[in-house]
């Protein structure tokens, strides 16, 4: 029964959150940087955690990837910096990717749909869709490196800040040893999913 | 400070301070620390660095070395993410990854003795990074450490192959 009321609780101050950071949000665009090394690495920092769609869809990797148990707490980290770094090159490179926002929204849609059914396909699929959804991640921080930035420093920082997203959404999903934890991240994926769809309509 | 000291000193810094060689470094450092001997991957990189220092002295003309380094560090970072690390493959990566560090690494000296004691540094400032980062990362045998190396490797990996798209653009 406590258990039932500490999970209405966390649900419903998750939900408060979601919607603060839902009204005080916009999707990921302007930021900090300067030339230096280190503006570099602020800014690229920074760049994933202003845009609550991205942040979202960097937690869920790492959420899913917990709920689906090893390997694929540690696969889909993997996987997916590397295919977002190849999103990001083909930007760079000016190739151009057609409806990123739309990609990007529905990531958040699909991912957290997985974890709110708590869907378990196999390994190379769940590494298949989370790669596929980092191209457009990559392609819009590609696409959004400003010229005249430290780019290491710049890559580092926003290669980071992902990785630190997906670490946290592992740590909110080990949660799920637990059978009250099992509903909160459930409900986490619903949220998830719910942001992903508010973007989606931003986007269309 | 003394001047030669002073280039000693940048020259140590270098490789500790330039992201594109942090990166390689780093990534090579965690591939070796897979290795059963490791040494030898220390030894290939120490004596090609010695040979990249070697064409700088020859006063070789500019070179790609930023980007060979860069590219270098994609495959190692792919490696160790991979946990992927035949011998013959990680000891070509060493040795490309010493010549290029070395010619991307030109003293800016104003003496041919301060140019010396620059590239000295350099050396010392790489060669102790690769073993210090290689012996710490030997340690991590904890399954989640051995994981939290893969996952820096992909994150290194990632960085390269942006910086290697600007490089190319």
């Amino acid at each position: 029964m406590r258990d039932h009321e500490h999970s209405n609780i966390a649900g419903a101050l998750g939900g408060a959150l979601v919607v603060a950071m839902l009204l005080a949000s916009r999707p990921a665009f302007a930021h900090i940087v300067d030339g230096s090394a280190t503006g570099g690495f602020l800014g690229g920092f920074a760049h994933p955690l202003f845009g609550l769609d991205h942040v979202v869809a960097m937690v869920a990797v790492g959420l899913w990837g917990s709920f689906l148990g090893p390997p694929a707490i540690w696969l889909l980290p993997i996987t997916f910096p590397m295919v977002m770094a190849l999103g990001g090159a083909i930007a760079i490179l000016g190739v151009p990717v057609p409806a990123v926002e739309i990609g990007i929204a529905s990531s958040a849609i699909v991912l957290g749909s997985m974890i709110a059914l708590a869907a378990r396909p196999p390994l190379a699929v769940a590494a298949l869709i989370v790669g596929a959804f980092a191209i457009f991640h990559g392609h819009a921080h590609g696409a959004e490196l400003p010229p005249g930035t430290d780019a290491v420093a710049f890559s580092v920082g926003f290669v980071l800040a992902t990785g630190l997203l997906h670490l946290a959404g592992i740590a909110f999903g080990l949660l799920t040893r637990w059978p009250a934890g099992r509903i909160g991240v459930r409900a986490a994926g619903v949220g998830i999913a719910l942001v992903g769809a508010l973007f989606l309509s931003k986007a269309i | 400070m003394s001047g030669l000291l002073q280039s000693f000193v940048d020259g140590l810094l270098n490789p500790l301070t330039t992201p594109a060689h942090v990166l390689t470094l780093l990534a090579l450092a965690l591939l070796l620390a897979r290795q059963p001997q490791r040494f030898t991957g220390v030894l290939v990189f120490a004596l090609a660095l010695a040979g990249g220092f070697l064409a700088i002295v020859l006063a070789v003309e500019t070179t790609p070395a930023r980007t060979v380094l860069l590219a270098v560090a994609v495959a190692l970072g792919v490696m160790v993410a991979a946990a992927w690390a035949p011998k013959l493959l990680a000891c070509l990566l060493a040795a490309i990854a010493g010549v290029a560090l070395a010619l991307d690494s030109p003293p800016q000296a104003v003496t041919i003795t301060e140019a010396y004691a620059t590239l000295g540094g350099t050396a010392l400032g790489a060669c102790a990074m690769l073993v210090v980062v290689a012996a710490i990362a030997a340690h991590a045998n904890a399954d989640w450490q051995r994981l939290g190396l893969r996952i820096v490797g992909s994150w290194i990996a990632a960085s390269a192959i942006l910086v290697l798209a600007v490089q190319l653009r």
